[in-house]
């Protein structure tokens, strides 16, 4: 009995070792062979939480704030870490600047991801975030944003605004993340790595009910966000308001260059719209607003548009007469009231006539430059007519038309320069100078920005060259901004040649012609004026202009749409900032009265837009 | 093999102190204050006052340790023979304490099985163990008692299925199993080693039948016993003959009759056992019975499973089918198991240090001064302090076995024994339960989880053990 009690005694002791040995084992396992829980305990209570930025500000060229940053607060809610025992909803949402009833759906949408946090309302002031600290809404917690702020309310389709991310772009780039705000459009969308600075992290330890409990490894492993770069912009933002305001009521673009560099002055794009009305709780109403405005507030028109540039394309193909040498400056043309070429006409208004190339300049002759440019394509060194065109093509490219000018403005379009193979397909290869002569005078299929336009105007005013238009001088923390930007680029035409064309254009301004409205004492102001027939309605009044004839400081462009005569409202409106910009005064108060009171009948966008609300009205139903 | 029975004492000291075994009490007092440390640990919060604020947890503990000191104290100073006078009234204490707690007791957990005083609880289940293995030790050491015996196994079995009943009725179920640890005492005693063979085949059913479908259990167990019984008569084509003949005749009663195939192999199943047991009986080979006893058996018991387990509380539900993995949940009833693995697994080689224990220090792990403080130590002082921590349960229960053997007389021994088991049994439950290897059954880590009758139920547990060891060589005669 004693020996089989000792027996069992061995067998049991061997139990309880071999019970031991199981759970040194499995600890074993678990603590030292195995990483997976040393990360899930890390997971568990250290939460990462991006820090956010502030994006960088813009100034205008005289160190005038165009955008600011201001800090505003997103406020989530996790719905688990709201009391049980409710709070006082009227309070809150007082304090949020929502209606109780908004409160509550946001809080019915937290609750169906209870640990997640919700977005409750962003765009909370800074005022309002103390206030919502000391109320100790637990279960609410804020997230630091900034929002732009537009002190001049200027410049909505130049600057472009911020917008959180679409799922798109989040896919696209690994920068983003959703919940992140992203440029959209104008300065915003072209400079935003530089703007949007470099998101930090910071890992926060937290208990399992939620509540902070200081930094992860004393913040070693934080990343501190970084600012975005500060933007010094060429725009001129008192010029830039006083062309908004100028052109109020008008469609249409303004655009102007300082010639010896490239920076541009102002550009307007009209109907504009206040760039404030993209931020904030309201942006998505205004947003849509807009959209449904068949005026188009949000297509940058100085860009994009592709507008015949009227006669102010006369210069062009003046000068490439000149430099192709089927043209002498003293060359007389006779004009009787047009230009006839077989059975058809080319009309031009009253004036002397023969004249010649600085006179036609100055009078805009449409049979002047008609006869300059058929002797030009029909140049029999060419061979044939299509050659003619190919060489006239490569010329007018040279002068920035028919392609990107390559500047920092996002979105620019290319306008449009017909080539020999769109009249072959056009015509089935059977046409002949005839057909293309309207070209001569900026109408036809030519299509321009207003930018290239103004270019234009810098070329000029140059003599030959201009510098890629630019919107961004200067950029916070670097020396230089992009090379293109500092290069010379020519055209094809010797800077001589220049010498007419701009006495033609202070001839059209100070002596007789198109532009005298453009006339400022001392200032000798050079311009033309252009007329751009256009199958929708009214003339579009256009206009360029630089000033003074010799060192000019500014190049503008002027384009009206549908304002009849380019001296009936273009002339007036660029003469006015020339003024102002030359001057820093306006000596002409019942001029700007006159620009301010003229407002072109709109008939086609007033039809469109009340269709398209009957449309919207119908489909509502 | 006499000669290595070897476990005598060497020391001989008459006096009472002299007498302790002082190694167990070494290890008593090393758990007891990793506990207090542990607990320190998880409780000491600098906002609810100063380090001596008896607002502190671990500062109520220490009281209660001090309290189970003086217990102790007294314990070793009653004279032995009192033990084995008051195991009846004891037992009959505990029992009335049980049902006083069934009926009046305060509900804590679903659990209907404690009394409060004023801010103190006491849980009379945890008194009820010693009582137990008194009364256990005083049956079963009656001169005339033999475990072989059915009416005395019967006996025993009552000692312990009364309180366990009552336990049971009060929702308390874990507690209650700590009573199966007497299987442990009952083994060393001499029951025979087949009745652990078919209850160890009952916990593996009943933890299988929740996995499998009882199609797929059946199919396995008639493959494994016909397969066991071909290697132990090495007829292994007629076995395989036996199986397919079964296989094919269940497969065409599932196709010729409405019964399903379930119930066809099970009607199959039925019939061979019959017709085996009858030709095993007349052919003299009773060693094929028992396999087909065991198969009949599992045939009762897993459809008795189902509806067993549809009687089962939710929790408790939920807590067998987390368990055996059916249930896959780390919010609901896995989420305390599920971080306290992280905790103790995070805790690498040498642990993150005192007080410095994140998923601690934060409150991932739930109850973690109560039931689930290894936690403490496996987080903060690594595998290490496990290690530590484990053989020195290990060593204590060893100690406890050790001295019971060396007890002269059965009441001692068995008393010892009983105490092993116990101490056994909580910390496999417990420390399993908190590494995911066994289910969580709501039962205390003893002398280190917070809690006063907890810690003086043990204490008084082990001190009655160590009195009764200090009394060998003492010349009382026993009564």
């Amino acid at each position: 009995m004693q020996d089989k009690g000792y027996i069992r005694y061995r067998i049991l002791r061997l139990v309880v070792m071999f019970v031991g040995a199981v759970l040194l084992i499995r600890l074993f396992s678990m603590q030292i062979l195995s990483d997976e829980y040393d990360a899930r305990a890390t997971s568990n209570i250290v939460r990462a939480e991006i820090e956010y930025p502030m994006r960088g500000e813009v100034l205008d060229r005289r160190g005038e704030y165009l955008v600011k940053s201001r800090v505003c607060y997103d406020v989530m809610v996790i719905y688990r870490e709201l009391p049980k025992e409710g709070f006082d909803t009227t309070r809150l949402a007082t304090i949020l600047e929502i209606t109780p009833e908004k409160l509550a759906s946001q809080l019915n949408k937290a609750s169906k991801s209870p640990r997640a946090p919700i977005l409750v309302a962003g765009y909370l002031s800074q005022e309002n975030k103390l206030l919502l600290d000391e109320g100790g809404f637990s279960g609410f917690h804020t997230r630091f944003r900034t929002a732009r702020e537009y002190p001049r309310k200027i410049g909505g389709n130049l600057l472009g605004y911020v917008s959180e991310v679409t799922p798109e772009q989040v896919s696209r780039w690994e920068y983003y993340e959703v919940g992140d705000y992203i440029g959209v459009g104008g300065v915003e969308s072209a400079y935003e790595t530089e703007l949007r600075g470099e998101k930090g992290v910071s890992y926060r330890m937290y208990d399992s009910y939620g509540a902070l409990q200081g930094a992860y490894k004393d913040g070693a492993d934080d990343i501190l966000p970084v600012k975005g770069a500060q933007l010094t912009s060429t725009i001129d933002a008192r010029l830039q308001e006083f062309a908004e305001e100028l052109m109020v009521g008008k469609i249409g673009a303004v655009v102007a260059i300082e010639p010896s560099t490239g920076e541009i002055l102002v550009m307007v794009s009209s109907p504009t719209y206040d760039p404030d009305l993209m931020v904030g709780r309201q942006r998505n109403n205004n947003y849509a607003a807009m959209m449904h405005n068949m005026r188009q507030p949000q297509f940058n028109r100085a860009v994009k548009a592709k507008y015949p540039p009227g006669s102010t394309f006369k210069l062009v193909q003046g000068l490439i007469g000149l430099q192709e040498g089927v043209l002498r400056t003293s060359d007389r043309y006779p004009c009787n009231g047009g230009f006839s070429y077989g059975t058809r006409k080319m009309g031009c208004h009253p004036h002397n006539s023969p004249i010649d190339f600085r006179e036609a300049v100055a009078q805009s002759c449409n049979a002047y430059f008609c006869y300059v440019f058929r002797d030009m394509i029909t140049n029999a060194k060419y061979g044939n007519i299509k050659e003619g065109v190919r060489v006239w093509n490569e010329y007018v490219y040279s002068f920035g038309f028919g392609r990107q000018l390559g500047t920092d403005l996002y979105g620019e379009g290319a306008g449009y320069v017909p080539t020999p193979e769109f009249y072959d397909r056009g015509y089935n290869g059977r046409w002949n100078w005839g057909t293309v002569i309207s070209c001569a005078i900026g109408q036809g299929e030519m299509g321009c920005t207003p930018l290239q336009m103004a270019n234009l105007a810098a070329i000029v005013a140059n003599r030959g060259y201009y510098y890629t238009p630019h919107i961004i001088k200067h950029i916070e923390g670097r020396d230089s901004i992009d090379a293109r930007f500092y290069q010379r680029n020519y055209t094809m035409v010797d800077s001589t040649n220049f010498v007419p064309v701009v006495e033609g254009m202070w001839r059209s301004v100070n002596v007789s012609g198109t532009s005298r409205r453009a006339y400022l004492e001392g200032l000798d102001v050079c311009g033309k004026t252009g007329t751009a027939e256009n199958p929708n309605g009214k003339d579009h009044s256009t206009f360029l202009s630089f000033a003074p004839k010799d060192n000019p400081r500014i190049a503008i462009s002027v384009y009206v749409e549908h304002g009849g005569f380019g001296s009936a409202i273009a002339v007036p409106i660029a003469s006015l900032i020339e003024e102002l910009y030359l001057t820093d005064t306006i000596m002409r108060p019942q001029l700007v009265e006159e620009v301010l009171n003229f407002t072109p009948n709109y008939y086609q966008y007033d039809k469109k837009q009340q269709r398209y609300d009957a449309d919207r009205a119908k489909s509502k139903k | 093999m006499i000669s290595d029975y070897n476990i005598s004492r060497r020391n001989t000291s008459t006096s009472l102190f002299g007498a302790v075994d002082k190694v167990a009490l070494a290890l008593y007092v090393t758990i007891v204050l990793i506990g207090v440390m542990c607990i320190t640990s998880a409780s000491y919060d600098p906002e609810k006052g100063g380090i001596f604020s008896l607002s502190h947890n671990y500062m109520k503990q220490i009281i209660w340790v001090s309290i189970s000191w003086i217990m102790a104290t007294v314990v070793l100073l009653l004279d032995r023979r009192l033990f084995h006078m008051f195991a009846y009234p004891a037992y009959a204490l505990g029992i009335l304490a049980l049902l006083a707690a069934l009926f009046f007791g305060r509900e804590v957990n679903g659990a209907k099985a404690w009394f409060e005083f004023g801010s103190v609880r006491i849980q009379p289940v945890e008194f009820v163990k010693i009582a137990t293995a008194l009364m256990m030790a005083r049956v079963m050491s009656d001169y005339s008692f033999n475990i072989k015996r059915l009416p005395d196994l019967i006996k025993v079995g009552a000692v312990i299925l009364l309180p366990l009943g009552i336990i049971v009725l009060q929702n308390d179920t874990g507690s209650g199993l700590v009573l199966g640890a007497f299987l442990f005492v009952f083994y060393r005693e001499g029951l025979s080693k087949y009745i652990y063979f078919p209850a160890l085949f009952t916990v593996v059913l009943f933890v299988i039948s929740f996995i499998f479908t009882p199609l797929t259990i059946f199919i396995a167990l008639l493959v494994l016993f016909t397969l066991y019984n071909a290697l132990k008569t090495g007829e292994v084509v007629g076995h395989f003959r036996f199986l397919c003949g079964v296989f094919l005749a269940s497969l065409f009663l599932a196709l010729v009759t409405p019964m399903s195939g379930y119930a066809a192999l099970m009607t199959v199943c039925g019939i061979a056992a019959v017709v085996l047991a009858v030709l095993a009986i007349k052919t003299r080979t009773m060693m094929l019975l028992w396999p087909i006893a065991m198969f009949v058996y599992a045939m009762l018991f897993v459809p008795t499973t189902d509806v067993l387990f549809s009687h089962l509380e939710e929790h408790q539900k939920n807590r067998i089918l987390t368990f055996v993995g059916l249930v896959d949940d780390p919010r609901g009833v896995g989420y305390n198991v599920n971080q306290s693995e992280i905790a103790i697994g995070s805790g690498g080689m040498w642990g993150k240090g005192f007080m410095e224990g994140t998923q601690i220090k934060y409150d991932y792990v739930p109850e973690k001064h109560t039931d689930f403080i290894f936690c403490i130590v496996g987080e903060e002082w690594g595998f290490f302090g496990c290690t530590v921590v484990v053989l020195l349960y290990v060593s204590l229960i060893l100690r406890l076995m050790r001295m019971g053997e060396r007890i002269k007389e059965p009441f001692g021994r068995i008393y010892c024994y009983s105490v092993a088991a116990i101490l056994l049994l909580h910390v496999l439950v417990n420390i399993g339960m908190t590494i995911g290897v066994m289910p969580v059954m709501g039962i205390p880590l003893p002398l280190m989880s917070y809690g006063g009758s907890s810690l003086v139920a043990f204490t008084l547990l082990i001190m009655i053990a160590i009195r009764l060891d200090a009394s060998t060589n003492e010349n009382d005669i026993y009564i």
